[in-house]
């Protein structure tokens, strides 16, 4: 008879994989079954969003073979770095689950606020994009305090805010109603025209490739240094080789157009930092632990109060660093600048990317997914032709299925564990 | 082997101490003028009936709640708790009756919340290591430490809230109902733990509703009847002496249970089991 002791010697494998229970996810097949198990438990992760856009690029290629040109896709990642950038700062107050309903109207205070500075009183660019980005801030701090001193729901105070900053953007503009941005200045062709050398954007997409495999390495030695589990080599060579080779298609691809441009760059490399900031920092874990379960994040002397201004914050700078974008890919700052569907648009994006809105699961990642979404149904829509009212329409039909899509997942993932 | 530890324990130095403290809730009084001291390398029992007040009394401790009187003195220096991180940076760790964890966060993100190694770059691998080496400690048998809170069962959940008290040393450990929910090979390993505390000079407040796991480790138990201090007591006092306290009074649901069970004995009923 043989007593099963648990000791460390007696086990000789990774001191992690010592429990007779787990089963083998080691190697390339290991983790395509552990990835199959984790979407059948609910954990879906970015899998809806990929295959809702696969399905509406191949019904609007079908419909219309202009969608999927690559002049109309260069346009499509214009369009979506400004909201993008928005939806990021959404990403952040949803990851706790609270609400920024104002982001509209702080990116059009934004791009008031540098018509206002940088046209009319000749400030110099720079110093009027700090002002503006200064501005976001403040109204973030604004929200956090009024969260944090007398409890007032987001829901409520942003509502208020979007109001009231509608009204400071509209007396900001005044009788000029709107201003026009110098066409030749370095902001509008930045918002409008600048595309990377086509040498830069492979070299990018090299560099990325190669930082995966590399941290994937580091990782693995450094792990199995400590005798813990590590994945294999071949899994790591994989995942960078997919990666490396879809995003090299990519840029092929939009190289026969104008290239990638420098706007969507800025908008991917605020992501990728997001997305560090979210997994990799002592931030992210507690903004993660909040929005998961506010009391027990307190009782573990996690600041809650300084947690929620850094994202408050954080959303409103977005919203106005949004808000110049949109102003520089329009040229102008407009009394219609943040109105109209700016604001949905950016919260539906981060949902429909996989972002929860009961706060507690996230992903920086989901904005740029939810936002290319979003951007490609109005770009398909717009090719045929077709009025804002049905745009609106499916914007929101395809809303609501994420909004489902995510409240299904969460029930499934609580039947299985996985909160 | 307890009831010689107490008269040594009386001599050491008192970490924590409280003077008068008061708690109420609204109208609610739930603490009344609770004195309490606690030595290094002691493990006092904090015991009492549903509503007595330990729960409250520990979350002060820990400053979750803020006392509405009375002061608190640790190492000789009175101290305000005015919040959990206060506790913490003082090296009081706490492990709360609901555990206190996030459900949405894996077991090492669980155990170093608040904590984290190199704030900028999180040190996920030496993080993982001392979360084997404290979950080893305790005997815990947790299939993964890279599995979401949720997907744990009761007496997991208890063991990860116990290792991550464990994890910065703390001076005084609070444990509320550490052993609820434990199997009887975990329940031996956190009585064992207790007692390691106590050798290497920690001082320990248990709450417990079991008496024989409180007789088996406890120095001193301090009873709490209605928010306020009913006695303390030495392992070797009876069971009668406790419950009487615990109760507030000889004449009570337990003991009249007891005289029932010991006079239905004395006369067995007809036709019962033989």
């Amino acid at each position: 008879m043989t007593v099963d002791t648990k000791s460390p010697a007696s086990s000789a494998g990774p001191i992690d994989r010592a429990d007779e229970r787990l089963k083998d996810e080691s190697g390339v097949s290991g983790s395509i079954r552990a990835f199959i198990d984790r979407v059948r438990s609910g954990d879906l992760g970015s899998l809806p969003v990929i295959i809702g856009l696969i399905v509406i690029s191949v019904i609007f290629q079908f419909i219309n073979p202009i969608f999927l040109s690559a002049n109309n896709l260069v346009n499509l990642l214009f369009d979506c770095s400004t909201i993008g950038v928005i939806s990021l700062g959404i990403v952040c107050v949803l990851m706790l689950g609270e609400i920024d309903l104002s982001v509209g109207s702080v990116s059009g205070l934004a791009s008031a606020l540098l018509g206002v500075l940088w046209v009319n009183s000749g400030w110099p660019l720079l110093g009027a994009i700090a002002m503006a980005l200064v501005a976001g801030a403040l109204i973030g701090s604004i929200y956090a305090f009024l969260y944090n001193r007398f409890g007032m729901p987001s829901f409520v105070s942003t509502l208020a805010g979007l109001l009231a900053v509608l009204g400071l953007q509209l007396y900001l503009l005044g009788s000029t109603g709107s201003i026009n941005l110098p066409y030749d200045s370095a902001l509008v062709s930045f918002g409008q025209t600048l595309v990377m050398p086509d040498w830069l954007s492979y070299l990018l997409v090299a560099a990325v490739g190669i930082a995966i495999f590399v941290t994937r390495i580091r990782t693995s030695v450094r792990r199995r240094g400590a005798g813990l589990s590590s994945s294999s080599t071949g899994a790591a060579v994989l995942q960078a080789v997919v990666i490396t080779a879809l995003l090299a298609l990519v840029v092929i691809y939009l190289n026969q157009s104008r290239g990638v441009p420098w706007m969507f760059g800025l908008f991917v490399g605020l992501v990728v930092l997001m997305n560090y900031a979210f997994t990799r920092t002592q931030w992210g874990r507690a903004m993660t632990a909040v929005g998961g379960n506010r009391e027990a994040a307190r009782r573990a002397g996690i600041n809650v109060k300084r947690i929620y201004a850094s994202a408050f914050v954080l959303c409103a700078t977005l919203a106005a660093a949004g808000g110049l974008l949109a102003a520089a890919r329009l040229a102008a700052s407009s009394q219609q600048a943040g109105t109209g569907d700016v604001n949905l648009n950016a919260i539906a994006a981060a949902v429909i990317g996989g972002t929860s809105l009961f706060g507690g699961r996230g992903s920086a990642y989901s904005a740029l997914l939810g936002i290319i979404v979003i951007q490609a149904i109005a770009s398909g829509l717009t090719l045929l032709d077709l009025s804002s009212s049905l745009r609106y329409m499916i914007t929101g039909g395809v809303l609501a299925i994420a909004v489902i899509v995510d409240s299904l997942a969460r029930r499934s993932r609580l039947s299985h564990g996985r909160a | 082997m307890a009831h010689l530890t107490h008269k040594v324990a009386a001599e050491r130095e008192v970490v924590l101490s409280l003077r008068n403290i008061s708690k109420h809730f609204g109208a609610v009084q739930a603490l009344t003028d609770i004195e309490l001291d606690i030595h290094a390398g002691e493990v006092v029992a904090l015991v009492g009936d549903n509503g007595a007040g330990k729960s409250t009394l520990v979350k002060i401790l820990a400053g979750v709640h803020q006392p509405s009187s009375g002061t608190i003195t640790f190492e000789g220096r009175p101290v305000t708790l005015d919040g959990p991180s206060a506790a913490l940076k003082l090296g009081i760790a706490t492990v709360f009756q609901d555990l206190a964890l996030c459900e949405n966060l894996d077991v090492v993100a669980n155990i170093y919340l608040g904590q984290e190694l190199s704030p900028l770059a999180l040190d996920e691998v030496s993080m993982e290591i001392r979360a084997w080496t404290l979950l080893r400690e305790l005997a815990a048998r947790i299939p993964s430490v890279r599995e979401p809170i949720a997907s744990l069962s009761g007496g997991q959940r208890q063991t990860v809230a116990i290792a991550r008290s464990l994890l910065l040393d703390p001076k005084v450990i609070l444990l509320d109902e550490p052993t609820a929910a434990l199997g009887v090979a975990q329940t031996a390993e956190v009585l064992n733990l207790i007692e390691r505390l106590r050798d290497r000079d920690h001082g320990v407040v248990m709450i417990s509703h079991n008496m024989e796991d409180v007789r088996a480790v406890a120095d001193r138990i301090v009873v709490l009847r209605l928010g306020r201090n009913n006695g303390i007591f030495y392992p070797e006092a009876s069971n009668q002496e406790l419950v009487s306290a615990i109760t507030g009074a000889s004449d009570n649901a337990v003991s009249r249970r007891a005289s029932r069970l010991a006079s239905e004995e004395n006369q067995p009923i007809p036709g019962g089991q033989p």
